[in-house]
């Protein structure tokens, strides 16, 4: 007996109360039927939004990476074109420098990358990263870049004072940066650009290199 | 549920309570499979944006700086020099290398590449930045 004609003799009650447990198995096979549906709806689903979100979501990751790698590539492209100038030059005594700053820029992309790849696991991924532009915008102010070169100067030396000073900047300036705050984000953006950039125009001085280049490394960051 | 009079608005039943129960699994699915396709989505982008926004950035950066390196006053050498960096910054600039949908992003790419080590040839400086003493450079 198909489940069509127990439900036609629904129309019947006499029928209906005879056939009851009849009903039982016809029952079941409906409720298998139905969420057999249900399943295969689910799966379709499932497929058709994956299917569309990846591409979407696919192009807004990869604006946002290739915003965030973009400034990193120009300090390591900086630094890489003062490398071959003073091998060519016979400035032989900066190239440990220059190589050092290219590792500390190399691992900073390194941990950026490591960021973007885990960054999945997190809700928001979206929001943390414009609150990372929010934070490079912020920095480049040129109130906190001078701040930071004063004090600088005043403690004679750069290393750990100076990215503490670099934090300060962020406190005092801006509200937004202490709200977004991503430690594993804020630490390497804010401070390994801001130091590899303070290096590399003590270098360029040292070089007595032309002011042109001093204010092409004035610009990077933006 | 109200019985049915003829055959045929059985079936229609029928058939209606399986699409109904279709379009609601459809629906819980098309919300999940949205949300781990943007997350998955998102991770691959950012990876693959990040190395051409790195790279092009690279290039930039060298360019950029090499033009103020160059001596101002300059003979016909320097300045074949000078036309091909700036021919690469130009290229560099036009180039819409955040937009993952534009369609000549590769080939550009690669043209940009191929400048690149044009005019580190030019400049007589190898690609990678491979220097001869970069060893004895590195002690300390």
């Amino acid at each position: 007996m198909s489940w069509v004609q127990v439900v036609a003799n629904r129309s019947n009650e006499d029928i209906f109360d005879e056939d009851a447990d009849e009903m039982y198995p016809v029952q079941k096979e409906w409720n298998n039927t139905m969420r057999k549906r249900l399943k295969e709806g689910y799966r379709d689903g499932v497929e058709a939004g994956k299917e569309l979100a990846l591409q979407e979501g696919f192009n807004q990751g990869y604006r946002q990476g290739a915003e965030l790698m973009v400034a990193c590539g120009q300090f390591r492209g900086t630094l890489n074109a003062l490398l071959s100038w003073c091998h060519l030059n016979g400035h032989d005594s900066a190239l440990r420098k220059i190589n050092n700053l290219l590792e500390v820029i190399g691992k900073h992309e390194e941990d950026l990358l490591k960021c973007l790849n885990s960054v999945q696991l997190q809700p928001n991924v979206g929001d943390i990263l414009d609150s990372i532009q929010d934070m490079d915008l912020s920095h480049i102010a040129p109130a906190g870049v001078d701040c930071s070169e004063v004090k600088a100067e005043k403690y004679g030396h750069v290393g750990s004072s100076d990215e503490n000073c670099c934090r300060n900047n962020g406190e005092d300036g801006s509200l937004q940066f202490d709200c977004n705050r991503e430690k594993l984000f804020t630490d390497p953006d804010k401070s390994t650009l801001a130091w590899v950039k303070k290096q590399t125009l003590w270098l360029v001085e040292q070089l007595g290199l032309s002011l042109d280049i001093l204010h092409h490394i004035q610009q990077l960051e933006h | 549920m109200a019985a049915p009079s003829a055959g045929s608005d059985m079936f229609d039943e029928i058939v209606m309570a399986e699409d109904r129960f279709h379009g609601e699994g459809y629906q819980e699915g098309y919300a999940e499979g949205s949300h781990a396709g943007a997350a998955e989505g998102r991770r691959c982008g950012a990876l693959h944006g990040a190395k051409i926004g790195s790279e092009i950035g690279s290039y930039l950066g060298f360019a950029l700086t090499w033009q103020h390196l160059l001596p101002k006053c300059t003979d016909e050498k320097d300045s074949k020099k000078m036309r091909a960096l700036d021919s690469l910054i130009g290229m560099i600039q036009k180039f819409p290398y955040e937009d993952p949908t534009y369609e000549k992003l590769q080939d550009d790419l690669e043209k940009i590449r191929g400048k690149f080590k044009q005019v580190c040839s030019m400049l007589n400086i190898r690609s990678d930045f491979r220097i001869s003493n970069e060893r004895s450079s590195l002690t300390f």
